[in-house]
This record gives structure tokens, C-alpha cells and sequence, in this order.
């Protein structure tokens, strides 16, 4: 990274003039914590002793013989506290927040996983919390809702624009304006003006530095590929960046949505919708028109519905560093069925894009090859729409008697 | 000295405060947003403001998001814009109109382009997501004559002031408080103590803007500042009342700055 936050020409800071005390503050601060041993041990051992790290490198021989081609692994983050790779930069932000003597946090959340994760802690940590998410995603996302709320949280539907993440993560800016006295904003992706982009990264980089273990132990070597989910960026940065100049592959997948046009998908890269930009306080690749504005998105998992996309992948990309590719809503489904199905493992939508991904190359690589697929986020949380993409209709009446019994009570 | 400053200072001679009125184009359509405008100038604004809409304003509240939301859905194009204000420029020449936007609209377009097709006709510009440090982003405007207007706070202390100072021209843009635009402006205790800290580092004309609402408001400004800006409060106001309300306040704040010339 050079000077300001720069990766290339992504990143740097455009933020509004009222916020410069407080990021110079938090610059400074992180620059002193990540130089302090202390709070490094801190990070460390709340990552061990409470969210349960190091999370497993999972074989799945089944898969592998189901697709034919590479060895599979999963990088288990699904197993953290929480159920995603969240948990690792909440942490290390929380306990952050904590030294800089701020005493709430804001978030901004799409599938809320990041949210319930800054739940979760602010509750350990004692810290008010405040959870910014689009009413487009709370619809989509309830469950997740129901336990922000249960921690302790305030849950601010945000109802503007696409009352999506991007939504969530202007509210957010716009009270960190008001608030940035007490209030430390604990963004979730490695997006934002320095230095969140590469805190995140930082943060989330235990995943990628403990594959490196695995693999030799587990393989002999580091593997062939990594695949991994990319929305905002940060189990993708978290997975990679260890690995960049290793000499293995680095391949993002983003959510290819139910089509190419304008509107149907999540896709930062490989498509002309997506360019330079700056906005939400950084510059990168984003999808907008031809007058600037930034353009709405889709896709079956709200934890990929970004219309940026990380500075640092952005940069990484352009080198030829990582290579994107995505999946499409049914192809991801597929994916999401044969885990299960083989392996018995849960994966989170966004999680399975990065399984489609894999699986789709993996089937015309050697049996010698072997490559490691992130599990960003476990899919308990996705129960509804699973449900309704297969076309389960036991789980309709079981939401219809569930509600007449609630009605009764 | 630039064009936007001593239209200030000549303005200032024999007025105590002046108005900078804000209209978001195309909100809710191109012909109703001209014709606030219209409106407005018809009516003596000395500076109008014109924001041209961007999806994610995020140092906007929810008043101004709202309308630039509802704005974008009509597709409005910023060459467009740029004509329009042209227009009015020459219509109304004893009023000067300046331009706000966000970074990423106006990187589409093209700074340069924007330079040239701004020159001699907007006198400045306001962009409420760059700082100083990223100011040779801008340069082919401030080449143009096209002041880019840099933003002080309360919170900027005194080595950033001087900093600005050295390179803003034409008016600096004081936020009255933490936050952004419509909210309270609960602050104003504070604002004379604040403007006179500000009018210690710099010799530019002073403006005040985010939560300027009410008669009230310019009493507290006067003799601190040079120019109050009022966006959100007209936006409410023509939500409510359409232009029947926008002139309804306007005749309000226009009133209580002629009271006080007359006091």
C-alpha cells in the first residue's frame, strides 16, 4: 500500500470535511495497535477463546469424486462464532473501538451477517451499538434481524435508494458525521477511505494465513487455487492476500444475479457497467450509468449485493494478481445442494458462489491439482430463501401454522 | 481576486447578509426544479445553488436525499444541467449561480469538460466529498475561473485552517455543525465564537450553511457572516406548499434581512 491509503489509483480518502479529525484519529490509532503486541495478543486470543479460531481446512472426497477433477478443500470460516468470516474483523475493530475510548459502534449490514457479528461483540464489549440495513434486506433477512435486536442493537431500516447495502453504508457515513465525538463506525467490508480497507483486510487475514499452515500440513503444499466469494471484498482479501506472489491462482467470484443487463447482477468486473469511480469515501470499480449515478444490484445473497467492490481486489485485479469470474442465482443453488448432499455442510449463499465457482473449474483440472474454497458464512440464515428456491412447500405450511398459532396465543 | 468574491464584497456594501438558495435539479422534474429556480432569482436570491443529483449523497440528510433519489428516477443529465444554468445565468445577471454535486458525476463527466463548459458562466463549485488534500483533482476548474468552494467546520482546527485558507478562493463554506444538511441547527450558540476563530485565518467572504431554517438563524449570522445558505428548509417548504410555500419562505428570510439593514 503507498501513502493515503492508495492500492494503485483505488482507495484514498473522500470523505466529507467533518469527519477528517476523526479518520486522522483512527488512523493514527490503528497504526499504534497494530504495533502493539499487547493489543495483538488481545485480538488473538478473542479470536481463539471466543469465536473458536483456527477454523478447519475441511477435504471433501465426496465432492471431489461427485465433480471429478481437483482435490477440494473448504477453508471452514462458517464455523466462527457468529457463522462467517465477520467475527474476525469485529473483533479487531471492536477491541480498537474500545482503546480509542469510544463507547457505541454503527454498522452497516446487507445479509446482516456483519450486523448480528457487531451484535455480538458490542454485547461482550459493553459498547451501544446502532445497525444500519437496507428494508429491502431486513425483508430477505429477518432471522438476522430478530437477533441484532435480542442483543441489544438498534436496528435503523434504511429506506432510501435501493434499500440496500449501499443505502446502509451512506446512513452509516452520514452518522458517523453527527456522531464521531463517541462513535467509532465499524464498517464490515474492506471498503471506505483509509485505513478501513486495509484494516479489514488486515484483520481478516488470519484466514488466508492459516490455509497457509493447513495446506502444508494437510497437502503438502499450498494449493493450486483459492476460490472465494467477493461482494464487498473482505473474505476475499482475507483468504488472498497471504497468498499473493505465491504462485497459487486467486479467483473471485462474484454474484452473476439472473442476468447481464443493468440491474441483474453484482458484477464489479468483466462487464462495462462496472468502472473507476468515487464514492461512499473511496475510489474503485463501481457499476453505474452514463451520468455517474451508481446503479442498483442483485442478486439471491444480500451479503453480495454491492455496487463496489474492495480498492484492494480492484488493484490486485488490474495486475493480473486475481482473476473474477462469477455465478448465477441457479448455478449457485446447485452448488449450495451438492455440498449438502455430499458432504453435509451448510453453506451460506454467498458462500456457494464461491463453491460454483470452484466446482465449476475444478472439473477440468488434474486430480493432482488441489484447491481451497472459502466457506465465508454458514446458511442457517438463508432457511427462507432456500426454502423458496426449491419450491419447498412444507416449509410455506409450516409458516402458515406457525402464524395461526401465533394468532390463537 | 475572483469573480465570486467581489461579487460578494460589492454585494455586502449596503446588505447585511446575503441569501444563497439551493435547488436540486430535476426534483421533482427538470420544468419544476427551473422554474423554483426562476422563482428564486426572480426574486433577488444573490446566490443560487444548484445541486445536481447524485445517488449517494452522503453528506446530505434526509430532506435532500429524498429529492436527489426522486430526481435521478427522471435521468437528468448534467450537459443538460449545465445548459439550464447557462440560461438562468443570463437571464438573471445580477445573481450568480454556482454548482453542487458529489465527485463521482462529476468525474463522469469530466473535469476538464466541466471546466470549459462552466468557464465565465458558474463562478464556483461545490463538492462536499473532496478535502484539500485531493485539490489537484480540480485544478483544470480552478484554471477556468471555476472557485472550487472548500468546506471549514467547527472541528477544524486552527493549522487546517490556515491550510485552506491558502488555497480557497472566491467564499469558504462554514458547516455550521456536526452532521449533515436539514438537521437542527442546535449549534448556533457557538456560531460567533466559531465565524470570528474562521475570519482570524481567512479574508474571504463567509458562508453558513447546514441547519439554516428560520429568521432566527440569520439574526445569530449577522455580522459573523456574509452569506446564509438555505437548502433543506425551502425543499420542505416546497414538499408542503409547492412554490406557494418556497416563496412563503423566502419572503420570511428576505424580511428579517431587510429589518436588519433597517435597524
Amino acid at each position: 500500500m503507498s501513502d493515503e491509503g492508495y492500492f494503485g489509483q483505488y482507495g484514498g480518502s473522500y470523505i466529507p470535511e467533518i469527519l477528517f479529525n476523526s479518520q486522522q484519529q483512527l488512523i493514527e490509532s490503528f497504526r499504534e495497535a497494530m504495533a502493539d503486541e499487547c493489543f495483538l495478543q488481545q485480538v488473538k486470543s478473542e479470536m481463539q477463546n471466543y469465536s473458536g479460531r483456527p477454523t478447519p481446512l475441511t477435504y471433501c472426497g465426496n465432492l471431489t469424486q461427485s465433480v471429478g477433477g481437483a482435490q477440494i478443500y473448504l477453508k471452514r470460516e462458517d464455523l466462527n462464532h457468529s457463522g462467517a468470516h465477520k467475527m474476525n474483523n469485529v473483533i479487531g475493530q471492536g477491541l480498537l473501538a474500545k482503546r480509542m475510548g469510544k463507547n457505541r459502534v454503527i454498522a452497516e449490514t446487507g445479509a446482516g451477517q456483519h450486523g448480528v457479528a457487531t451484535a455480538l461483540v458490542s454485547a461482550r464489549l459493553g459498547l451501544e451499538c446502532t445497525i444500519y440495513m437496507g428494508a429491502h434486506d431486513i425483508k430477505r433477512q429477518y432471522p438476522n434481524v430478530f437477533w441484532m435486536k435480542q442483543l441489544g442493537a438498534t436496528v435503523v431500516p434504511v429506506t432510501t435508494g435501493s434499500a440496500t447495502l449501499k443505502d446502509a453504508l451512506d446512513e452509516a457515513i452520514r452518522d458517523w458525521c453527527t456522531n464521531y465525538d463517541n462513535t467509532h463506525y465499524l464498517i464490515g467490508t474492506s471498503c471506505g477511505c483509509e485505513p478501513f480497507p486495509e484494516m479489514v483486510a488486515g484483520f481478516q487475514s488470519v484466514i488466508g494465513e492459516e490455509v497457509k499452515e493447513q495446506s502444508i500440513a494437510q497437502i503438502g503444499r499450498y494449493p493450486d487455487r483459492i476460490y472465494a466469494c467477493v461482494g464487498g471484498g473482505s473474505n476475499a482479501c482475507g483468504i488472498f492476500l497471504p497468498f499473493v506472489n505465491s504462485g497459487t491462482e486467486l479467483v473471485g467470484v462474484e454474484a452473476g444475479g439472473i442476468g447481464d443487463g443493468p440491474g441483474e447482477h453484482a458484477k464489479r468486473f468483466n462487464t462495462e457497467q462496472a468502472r473507476f469511480g468515487i464514492a461512499q469515501g473511496y475510489a474503485t470499480r463501481f457499476l453505474q450509468d452514463d451520468q455517474g449515478q451508481l446503479q442498483e444490484t442483485q442478486s439471491i445473497s444480500a451479503g453480495l449485493d454491492y455496487v463496489g467492490v474492495s480498492p484492494i481486489l480492484a488493484d490486485l485485479e488490474q495486475q493480473g494478481k486475481v482473476r473474477m469470474t462469477s455465478a448465477r442465482d441457479t448455478e449457485v443453488v446447485e452448488a449450495f445442494k451438492l455440498l449438502m448432499v455430499n458432504e453435509g455442510i451448510v453453506a451460506a449463499l454467498e458462500s456457494s458462489h464461491a463453491i460454483a465457482g470452484g466446482i465449476r473449474e475444478a472439473a477440468s483440472m488434474k486430480a493432482t491439482d488441489s484447491i481451497v474454497i472459502n466457506v465465508s458464512g454458514r446458511g442457517d440464515k438463508d432457511i427462507f430463501n432456500v426454502a423458496k428456491a426449491l419450491n419447498d412447500v412444507a416449509f410455506d405450511d409450516f409458516i402458515e401454522d406457525y402464524l395461526g398459532e401465533a394468532a390463537k396465543s | 481576486m475572483s469573480h465570486l468574491k467581489s461579487f460578494i464584497q460589492d454585494q455586502r456594501t449596503d446588505k447585511p447578509l446575503l441569501l444563497m438558495t439551493h435547488v436540486v435539479y430535476g426534483y421533482p422534474n427538470v420544468e419544476q426544479s427551473l422554474e423554483v429556480m426562476s422563482h428564486l432569482l426572480e426574486e433577488g436570491v444573490e446566490l443560487l445553488e444548484v445541486q445536481f443529483p447524485f445517488s449517494d449523497p452522503v453528506a446530505d440528510g434526509p430532506v435532500i436525499t429524498d429529492a436527489c433519489h426522486k430526481a435521478i428516477s427522471n435521468r437528468p443529465q448534467l450537459g443538460a444541467c449545465l445548459e439550464h444554468i447557462k440560461d438562468l445565468a443570463e437571464r438573471y445577471p445580477n445573481s450568480k449561480i454556482l454548482l453542487m454535486s458529489y465527485l463521482n458525476p462529476v468525474l463522469n463527466y469530466g473535469v476538464e469538460r466541466l471546466a470549459e463548459d462552466m468557464a465565465g458562466i458558474v463562478p464556483g463549485i461545490i463538492i462536499p466529498d473532496i478535502t484539500i488534500q485531493n485539490q489537484r483533482m480540480l485544478e483544470p476548474l480552478q484554471k477556468s475561473g471555476v472557485t472550487p468552494i472548500w468546506i471549514v467546520t467547527p472541528d477544524t482546527d486552527n493549522a487546517r485552517l490556515d491550510g485552506i485558507s491558502d488555497i480557497a478562493e472566491g467564499m469558504l463554506y462554514c458547516v455550521s455543525n456536526a452532521g449533515v444538511t436539514g438537521q437542527q441547527a442546535s449549534g448556533l450558540e457557538n456560531i460567533c465564537s466559531y465565524l470570528t476563530r474562521v475570519r482570524q485565518h481567512s479574508e474571504l467572504p463567509l458562508s453558513v450553511g447546514f441547519g439554516i431554517s428560520e429568521a432566527e438563524h440569520l439574526l445569530r449570522l449577522k455580522g459573523h457572516a456574509d452569506v446564509a445558505i438555505v437548502g433543506s428548509a425551502l425543499l420542505k417548504a416546497f414538499n408542503k406548499d409547492g412554490l406557494t410555500g418556497v416563496e412563503m419562505k423566502l419572503n420570511e428570510l428576505q424580511s428579517a434581512i431587510s429589518k436588519m439593514s433597517a435597524c
